[in-house]
């Protein structure tokens, strides 16, 4: 490590597009982990010439450190025996061992992540009662800046203050959640869906299907956490998982979800699994393309992709109800937890197979949206790690997004049953270019989790770095980067893991009204089985982040 | 803490984890625990515990003990066993002495628990936080389990009396069944009993399981036939729980009856909805599941020789003493299974943990404090429900504290 915290990094071609820098090469300064405008001239220096030089990655959505996690790792032990993960070897003797497969454990997540170059991620949806397993979780997670989603849109709490007419009073309530776990933002899982699975309800299939006995639709729900979420000026938005992921025909629940909130700032979630045409139980199609049009028409709206690779999975979401149905069509094992007053969780492992019809039509539209998008600022990559393949896959879509060829020699070898009218069969040509990925897997996500100081290298970013060896072979590329630096300090050196320090928790404490709490212990009181005096999480550490100005 | 009350204690003496304890305190002395059962009353007493170290009989600094900890690590294969009363950040630092180690890593589970869950790795789960079974379950069957005598405030608090969202009448909004097998019967109180020899049992839930998916089930014996009614009344109702004892120890590894629980309670939610809960001791031992889980991707069974987790789950801490040198057990070893304490009699042993000093033969003890009345910290519900840990009174050294020490120990190979 360079001493006094400084570092000049020379040579590089910078690809920073949040400061309009497209390739040139250029220095980049660090000083006390951030970046500076200079440095004195007997600075450190590490070499980058011929190496391209990024902000570190942000994952905007995964599922890597919560309760649910631990039910798929524990679901797994195949997987963990076919990868086990001996200790890197760190300067300080440090390292630790674990497994990997779709869910590797915490080290191993925390190490594999690093090695791609990505610094910061958040998991995307924490149970609230489970929110100290979460943090636990985060505290063996090195290296990466991480924060969570909390689940809200079948929190019975909240539906009562729906159904009573207490909108407003419910963004209160919102804060107060999001203070007392430690989260970063909310999360909408399936709204209402998860109520009606456990309820016996089964499912909401209609944005304006009220939860039976009820008033209280998923319109109603979105409407009063995006309200809340951006009345609360949130760094990022509220997080949405739609109605009927999975559905043939989910496009028109997409699009009506997209509609209900036009001209409120929102987040959708794993889009792919949203883009379906045909209708249930008679055949598939590709609507990625009109969900996306709706998106580009529409500034107030981001999206993440969700892509599905080829290769093992695990799907895992609070989605009871759309495990139930993997598991009764695929007969995978299965889990489901019911969790209490909140949300649920449900675990299928899974495969996407190239020979399969409906998983090539998913691998199909992933792309589509991504190539059909016109503005990259809002669209972000993902695999909705690990449903729609590993973060790991990265590299390898990155390289479907940058090649063509590469995506027709993957569809010359898939089955194309399904794929009638898909864009991707029409030809399109399009590919990302660097400055595109640096948008769609960095800046993009910074940008839209409001992140001011991740996503790019200007004067004050966190100096969160990623070099990669300049190669024709764009997966190998992405695959394993030169030199990471997080905050600074150099975490991945010539390819290896050398340093693992602890990262920073990210999350938010909003002011609310503590008149509110009086009626939430009653609820705790008559139907929890947590005293609410024990339900909050104390000390998570690191400050709380800035609200929107 | 030595005079006043600490409201909202978490109680470790069953798997609940009761969660509204009101401890009172006099003269640095538990004097009370308001709502606890007599289980966890006795497991509170009056908090007082022992406050020594001891290497090879004699009283000694803990500097000196760490060093011999570390020194019996070091002089062959190990097993670190986690014992339960200890907090998850004790487990989680225990978990990364074993992983530098190169040791056996194992806990109370592997010979309690474990053919529950090896039968969930295998085919999934369908259950629920005990929450849900308090707001929703309309029916509960206790399938040869009677909660009184293990987990004596779970009708009381989760499963049966409690009003709810779904039931707002509490009891009374409830049908409860017990299932009797053999001599392991249900609730005294249940409304609905039906008996079953053990060796039917396999086979009536295999039937109860046919019957659920709607087959025709024409000549079965009564005993059968019965089983086949109540499966009937399940697909009926609107929320089932289906309630067994997983860590009957001794008893607990019948995979026929688990393999049995689990698919009868994954078949039931096509027509309705169930929840299986698996009903687990005290201790925070699904706390020590939860931690190695997510450190070494496997719930016990671990072993570290390699240079990376490796799953030994045939090798249970009871059976897997042969070629281990010697043993660190972490925590309240009185509170370990007959089986694995009987096995590890002639090891070398440590003990980092609450009495530790009272374990007889124990090479080095160190007592500690005991985790929700003297370390704070996160303890585990039965359905992995994580909670906050209060520290009620002072005690000896903190058990994560004592082993981050040996870690040092280990890694800067100091000698005793």
């Amino acid at each position: 490590m360079p001493t006094g915290g400084r570092l000049r990094i020379v040579g590089g071609a910078v690809h920073d597009p949040a400061n309009n820098i497209d390739g040139e090469i250029r220095d980049v300064c660090i000083e006390d982990g951030r970046i500076v405008a200079s440095l004195p001239g007997g600075a450190p220096t590490l070499n980058a010439n011929g190496m391209i030089v990024m902000p570190g990655g942000v994952d905007i959505h995964a599922h890597f450190a919560s309760s649910s996690c631990n039910h798929a790792r524990r679901l797994l032990p195949e997987e963990h025996t076919a990868d086990p993960v001996p200790a890197p070897k760190l300067l300080d003797g440090a390292g630790r061992s674990g497994t990997g497969g779709t869910v590797p454990t915490t080290f191993s997540t925390a190490y594999r992540y690093a090695g791609l170059g990505y610094t910061t991620a958040f998991d995307a949806a924490v149970a609230p009662i489970m929110a100290r397993h979460t943090h636990a979780e985060l505290d063996d997670t090195p290296i990466l800046d991480a924060g969570c989603f909390v689940l809200l849109g079948n929190d019975e709490y909240l539906h009562r203050q729906i159904s009573r007419g207490e909108r407003e009073r419910a963004a209160h309530y919102v804060a107060w959640m999001l203070a007392a776990t430690g989260a970063y933002a909310v999360k909408i899982v399936n709204p209402g869906g998860i109520e009606a699975w456990k309820s016996g309800q089964r499912n909401l299939t209609d944005i304006d299907q009220a939860l039976a006995g009820t008033n209280v639709t998923p319109r109603a729900i979105l409407e009063t956490l995006t309200n809340a979420a951006n009345g609360l000026r949130l760094p990022h938005p509220v997080h949405i998982h739609c109605n009927n992921l999975g559905q043939a025909g989910n496009s028109a629940t997409t699009i009506a979800t997209m509609e209900a909130l036009t001209g409120r700032r929102a987040h959708f979630t794993h889009l792919q699994f949203h883009c379906y045409g045909g209708e249930a139980g008679k055949g598939w199609s590709s609507a990625a393309k009109s969900v996306i049009e709706h998106v580009n028409a529409h500034p107030e709206h981001t999206v993440d992709v969700g892509q599905v690779m080829f290769g093992p999975a695990t799907t895992l979401t609070a989605d009871g109800p759309v495990e139930y149905l993997l598991y009764s069509t695929s007969g995978r094992k299965w889990v489901n937890i019911d969790v209490e007053l909140e949300t649920g969780c449900g675990i299928v492992p899974y495969s996407y197979k190239e020979k399969a019809a409906v998983a090539t039509l998913q691998w199909a539209v992933g792309l589509e949206l991504f190539l059909l998008a016109r503005d990259p600022w809002r669209v972000v990559l993902s695999t909705d790690h690990p449903n729609g393949g590993s973060f790991l896959s990265y590299p390898a879509l990155i390289q479907l997004l940058m090649t063509r060829g590469a995506r027709d020699e993957q569809l010359q070898r898939a089955n194309p049953k399904l794929l009638a009218g898909s864009a991707l069969t029409d030809g399109l040509d399009r590919e990302y270019t660097l400055n595109e990925i640096a948008i769609v897997t960095r800046a993009g996500p910074a940008r839209i989790l409001g992140l001011r100081q991740k996503g790019h290298l200007g004067v004050g970013a966190d100096a969160d770095i990623t070099i990669y060896g300049r190669d024709t072979d764009i997966a190998k590329m992405f695959s394993s980067p030169r030199f990471v630096l997080k905050a600074g300090q150099l975490v991945v050196e010539e390819g290896q893991l050398r340093r693992a320090p602890q990262g920073r928790r990210l999350h938010v404490r909003p002011p609310y009204d503590e008149s509110i709490l009086r009626d939430v212990r009653k609820h705790f009181d008559d139907y929890g089985t947590v005293a609410f005096d024990n339900y909050a999480v104390r000390d998570v550490p690191g400050t709380p982040a800035a609200l929107q100005s | 803490m030595t005079e006043g009350t600490v409201s909202h204690a978490v109680c470790l003496g069953c798997g609940c984890a009761c969660d509204d304890i009101e401890v009172t305190v006099r003269n640095g002395r538990i004097t009370g625990a308001i709502n606890a059962c007599p289980i966890g009353v006795e497991w509170y007493g009056d908090g007082t515990v022992p406050g020594k170290i001891m290497v090879r009989g004699a009283q000694a600094t803990m500097e000196k003990a760490t060093r011999a900890v570390a020194e019996l690590l070091r002089a062959g294969p190990a097993l670190i066993y986690l014992a339960p009363d200890v907090t998850t950040e004790t487990q989680r630092a225990a978990i990364e002495l074993a992983d530098r180690c190169g040791a056996r890593l194992d806990s109370v589970t592997s010979d309690t628990a474990a053919p529950g869950i090896l039968v969930g790795q295998r085919r999934g789960r369908a259950t629920a936080t005990l929450g849900e079974i308090r707001n929703r379950a309309d029916l509960l069957v206790f399938w040869a389990v009677d909660p009184a005598t293990r987990y004596p405030r779970l009708l009381a608090r989760y499963a049966v009396d409690p009003s709810g969202t779904q039931v707002p009448k509490g009891a009374s909004d409830r049908r409860v069944v017990a299932v009797d097998v053999g001599g392991a019967t249900g609730p005294r109180t249940a409304s609905t009993r039906i008996a079953l020899s053990n060796a039917n049992e396999a086979a009536a839930l295999g039937v109860m399981r046919a019957a659920v998916l709607g087959r025709e089930l024409p000549g079965l014996s009564s005993e059968l036939q019965a089983a086949v009614d109540l499966a009937r009344q399940m697909t009926k109702a609107r929320y089932v729980a289906l309630i067994h004892d997983s860590e009957l120890e001794g008893q607990g590894g019948d995979s026929q009856r688990l393999e049995g629980l689990v698919g009868l309670a994954q078949t039931l939610n096509g027509p309705t909805r169930c929840a299986l809960s698996s009903l687990r001791a005290g201790g925070n031992r699904s706390g020590a599941d939860a931690a190695m889980v997510w450190q070494t991707g496997f719930p016990f069974a671990v072993d570290f020789a390699a240079g990376a987790p490796r799953y030994r789950p045939e090798q249970p801490a009871s059976r897997a003493i042969d070629g281990v040198g010697g043993a660190l057990i972490v925590g309240a070893a009185h509170r370990a299974p007959e089986v694995v304490t009987r096995a590890l009699s002639g090891k070398r042993i440590a003990v980092i943990g609450p009495r530790a000093t009272q374990v007889a033969d124990a090479e080095v003890a160190v007592d500690t404090g005991i985790a929700g009345i003297h370390d704070a910290g996160i303890g585990y519900r039965m359905d992995d429900v994580p909670l906050p840990l209060p520290s009620i009174l002072a005690g000896p050294a903190s058990a994560a504290d004592v082993i981050r020490t040996v870690a040092t120990a280990v890694a800067t190979g100091a000698k005793s």
